[in-house]
């Protein structure tokens, strides 16, 4: 019992940080369950939310999620910069820094980027290119679940066995089970390998969406820029998380079943699996900026009311960008010394990136050129992108030239390179994103006002923080230093960077405050429309009713909805009653929910070695798998008599 | 509605019952149409089980013969475990059959160019041939 | 559009597993699941190539570990059930529920023929003290061919369940998309079988 004790809560758990989130966590459970269950939401809970497959909600789900990791990894960072805003500090000890700053990489790339592109995906492709639902709602679902079982996972480690603390890369031999023993990076392993499968049967839902489920006459060149990102983006995931996959496998057979892979004793090569991890990683890079460049094309396009610039030109550089990112990885680790000759391929074939990339900056210039610009919050976001990708990406060329690679190689001038393009690209343009579609999703706008605040106190506290961090790069300052002393002049410079990310802080609560009283308070969008779009999604209603389109609407132009406003055709979205069909959309559904409560329990049993645990959560899989297989009742039938009934509470029936 | 038949005429598709789709189905159909399998007698079946057997059998009894030069022999089965790998693909898979276009073959396409890629290139880099490293 | 119309082509005359559009979809996405799928056994290849001369201290190389005869009735077995594997399909395309449910359950007792056969020749390794722990190299053998057994192994489950749907419901447009898929699936793992067979069996021997 005590053993079992001491491994459930080693010394990092019991520290007092770790002790007052411990009952932080146990109130807000409580007030949550106190919740549910005096107003009677539970049933509502579940039937609605837990067990739906519909995409929009599942996008929502996504976007909570999202929001929530976007807050543990925030306060991560906070932490980070408050140890480091003066020399000498010891607010956190060495290891405890070592946590932070895993949990804080690891939640922000894959817990917190990762849904919020997944959010986008839902709430925007199928309305976008006039679909019901993605081609497999039930597979959507699992992947949301599995996502949240693995990042439910992730979290309880700093409180239940201890936190990883390998940097969010994990390279062995630091992981392996001689240099860090306990539990976790088992837990940091399980989770990336749990929410890895869900990510890869998003990218194979959005793939055979896209290609397959466009509106009558939508063909590839007239599709919104978001949908030919997001099919990209879906094909890198499709061949960039299979090696991630890979390199967590191993190290787990490493550390649970005493394998040889990156044991040096044994023949093994811990430079495999750096190998492995940027073979994945690279293309991560991309999975996530590539969203963000769909998203910036939709909003500088809508708010300049003009046609995207070069729109072919957008295309290809997409393509190029897709398949050069697949060549690049070596970037990662040119002091690892694989050679002249690969570090020279690598780097020019890194610094070629930047010519589409390019391309694609002057396309979004050239779009707001000579256009109506209306500054709203989500163009604010696009705006703000710019210069800082800019920035970003010219840090990036510096860095792909080898030999300056070994002068900046793990200082912090990578930190601020790669926080200046995965904030500056990824983070602006899903915010642009969230500020855009969020009337979609909610039917309410969000108060313009308070998001230019919180706009202008994240995109501020952006600058303060990272731009001293190329100077303390150059000072020779490195990555996962926990603390300094006074001589080296690091310190003004710290502090500004701490100043900075606790003014960013202070934007997301802003931000936070917007989407609550937003929800509350904010104006209704009757009109369905209300930024006068130039795509599908803006011909529904907000939010659209469970079968998007009533009639599937017919596309003659890149911009659908632009084209058939400006043929004063809108009226087409009224339908007259004698049109209206029954419709089939897929059922709601237990599995996915207890899938991922399944792989939860897996992983927990192997995270504790506690191999019987593993057994039920398997079998509890194998289960799913086969109710799954044998039921053929997944979809049910919308009569036209509700359908009806919505369509004209909505005012959108003829006659 | 457009429907369409094959040159040999007894595989006779109709590839949208309810019209064009839009989803690129016109466009694709004059570089690839659709092909269905339907023999009276599985002759296609036959010749691949007779010709994988057959390049496995070349292949092991290269090696163990050591015709070749360790290159030449490596060279020599990775190209028989291709050709059986397109046999596989061609004749059992049915690659060329889908309903519209044929998107599954570019997504395999690039799949396959990633995994050479993949095996190459790592290849090449773990062996750190360096003079300066 | 220049394409030869026939007017009395109808619908049924697609393979049945295609005529609904709905599930026609899931074989598009079951092509892009094996496309991720070349990607996790080409990783795994990449390792394999790198560590097979990664012997450790006294660990066996390729060539003293390796038995060719086990290989080569497993590559005889797989070869074998892919062949029965399509004659499903063919029967299937015919129309015949009996002789699909037939040839799979030889496909499926071939399939268990190649899994057990792998299984003894693990534990003839095993035996003589190869285990997995002993070299890097060892470890990529084992998971490379241990994979590729792992999803045989999940193969042969689908393929029960699937005779289940198949003799219950007969052949309808979801039970032919299943079975269609399953076939893609075997072959599939026929295909990364002859590259274990010749990168690591037959490169052993070299």
């Amino acid at each position: 019992m005590s053993s079992l004790l001491a491994q459930l809560f080693p010394p990092s758990t019991t520290r007092n940080m770790e002790l007052s989130a411990d009952v932080l966590i146990i109130l807000t459970s409580a007030a949550i369950i106190y919740y549910l269950t005096r107003w009677h939401r539970w049933k509502y809970l579940w039937r609605e939310w837990l067990t739906t497959v519909d995409h929009k909600k599942i996008g929502i789900m996504y976007l909570i999620a999202a929001v929530t990791m976007l807050f543990r990894g925030g306060v991560d960072a906070l932490l980070l910069r408050a140890q480091l805003a003066v020399p000498n500090n010891h607010f956190l000890g060495p290891l405890h820094y070592d946590e932070i700053f895993t949990t804080h990489g690891t939640i922000m790339i894959f817990f917190m980027a990762m849904p919020l592109i997944f959010a986008m995906f839902n709430i925007a492709i199928p309305l976008m290119i006039g679909a019901r639902d993605v081609a497999f709602p039930r597979l959507n679902a699992i992947s949301f679940w599995l996502f949240a079982f693995a990042g439910f996972l992730f979290n309880i480690s700093f409180v239940i066995g201890g936190s990883p603390n390998a940097g969010w890369t994990s390279y062995p031999p630091l992981t392996e089970l001689a240099f860090n023993p306990g539990v976790g990076q088992n837990y940091y392993l399980m989770a990336l390998i749990v929410t890895g499968i869900g990510t890869t049967a998003t990218g194979i839902n959005f793939l055979v969406t896209i290609l397959r489920m466009r509106a009558p006459g939508m063909t590839l060149m007239r599709m919104p820029m978001f949908a030919w990102t997001t099919l990209v983006t879906s094909v890198l995931i499709l061949f960039a998380f299979p090696p991630l996959t890979v390199a967590m496998v191993l190290t787990l057979f490493d550390r649970l079943f005493g394998t040889a892979f990156f044991t040096i004793g044994r023949g093994g090569m811990p430079m495999m699996y750096v190998n492995l991890f940027w073979l994945f990683g690279h293309p991560e890079v991309y999975i996530l900026v590539l969203p963000s460049f769909g998203i910036f094309s939709e909003v500088v396009a809508t708010f300049s009311r003009k046609k995207l610039f070069g729109y072919s030109t957008m295309v290809y550089s997409v393509l190029a960008i897709t398949f050069l990112s697949y060549g690049t990885w070596v970037h990662h680790f040119f002091t690892m010394g694989a050679g002249a000759a690969v570090n020279v391929f690598f780097g020019l074939s890194t610094i070629l990136i930047a010519i589409p990339t390019g391309i694609k900056i002057f396309n979004w210039i050239f779009t707001m050129w000579n256009g109506r610009i209306k500054m709203t919050v989500a163009m604010m976001w696009a705006l703000a992108f710019i210069p800082t990708f800019v920035v970003g990406g010219a840090t990036g060329v510096m860095l792909g030239a080898v030999p300056a690679d070994y002068q900046f190689h793990n200082s912090y001038f990578l930190i601020a390179h790669f926080h200046n393009v995965i904030i500056g690209g990824t983070v602006f343009g899903l915010l642009s994103g969230v500020y855009y579609w969020w009337p979609k999703m909610t039917g309410r706008l969000l108060n313009e006002r308070q998001g230019k605040w919180a706009f202008w106190l994240f995109f501020l506290g952006f600058w303060v923080t990272f731009m001293p961090q190329y100077a303390l790069g150059f000072m020779g300052m490195t990555r996962r230093m926990y603390t300094y002393s006074h001589g080296f002049g690091w310190s003004s410079l710290n502090l500004m960077s701490t100043i900075g990310a606790f003014v960013m802080g202070a934007g997301f609560v802003v931000m936070v405050y917007n989407f609550v009283w937003s929800q509350i308070h904010g104006e209704i969008d009757v009109t369905g429309d209300p930024w006068d779009g130039r795509t599908l999604e803006w011909s529904t209603p907000s939010p659209a009713p469970e079968y998007n389109f009533a009639r599937i609407p017919v596309v003659t132009d890149r911009d659908a909805w632009w084209a058939i406003k400006q043929d004063h055709k809108s009226n087409v979205i009224q339908i007259k009653p004698q049109e209206i069909q029954d419709i089939e959309l897929p059922k709601s559904s237990a599995i996915p929910f207890l899938m991922g409560l399944s792989f939860f329990v897996f992983s927990v049993g192997m995270v504790f070695s506690w191999w019987w645990i593993a057994v039920v959560g398997f079998l509890g899989f194998v289960v799913c798998m086969l109710v799954g297989t044998f039921d053929y009742d997944d979809h049910k039938e919308v009569p036209r008599q509700v359908i009806q009934n919505t369509e004209s509470a909505l005012g959108r029936l003829q006659g | 509605m457009f429907n369409r038949g094959s040159q040999r005429g007894r595989r006779v598709i109709a590839i949208s019952p309810n019209g064009p789709t839009g989803n690129g189905d016109e466009v694709e159909a004059r570089f690839l149409a659709p092909h269905f399998e339907s023999e009276g007698f599985p002759w296609l079946q036959i010749f691949g089980y007779i010709g994988s057997l057959l390049l496995t059998i070349a292949a092991l009894l290269a090696v163990v013969q050591h015709i070749l030069s360790p290159i030449g022999l490596l060279t020599v089965i990775l190209i028989l475990a291709v050709a059986q790998a397109a046999l596989q693909l061609g004749i059992f898979m049915h690659l060329r059959e889908s309903r519209g276009s044929t998107w599954h073959i570019i997504t395999l396409g690039l799949g396959i160019v990633i995994a050479l890629g993949l095996v190459g290139m790592s290849m090449w880099i773990m062996t750190f041939k360096s003079g300066v490293s | 559009m220049n394409l030869p119309v026939e007017p009395n082509a109808t619908q049924t005359k697609l393979p049945l597993e295609f005529t609904d559009n709905h599930e026609s979809l899931k074989i598009l996405g079951f092509w892009s699941f094996l496309a991720t799928d070349l990607l996790l056994f080409a990783s795994l290849f990449a390792v394999y190539a790198v560590y097979q001369s990664r012997i450790g201290m006294a660990g066996p190389s390729p060539d003293q570990l390796f038995k060719l005869g086990p290989a080569v009735v497993e590559t005889l077995l797989l070869l074998t059930s892919s062949f029965t594997c399509g004659l499903a399909v063919y029967e299937m395309r015919h129309g015949h529920k009996t002789g699909t449910i037939a040839w799979l359950i030889v496909t499926i007792l071939l399939g268990i023929g190649f899994v057990t056969t792998e299984i003894r020749e693990f534990v003839s390794y095993i035996a003589l003290g190869d285990s997995w722990h002993h070299s890097a190299f060892l470890s990529a053998f084992f998971t490379l061919v241990g994979t590729h057994g792992a999803h045989v192994s999940f193969g042969i489950l689908w393929a029960i369940t699937l005779i289940i749907q198949l003799a219950g419901r007969g052949l309808t447009t979801i039970t032919t998309r299943k079975m269609y898929m399953f076939a893609l699936y075997w072959h599939f793992l026929d295909i990364i079988w002859v590259f274990i067979f010749t990168v690591v069996y037959l490169n052993g021997k070299i």
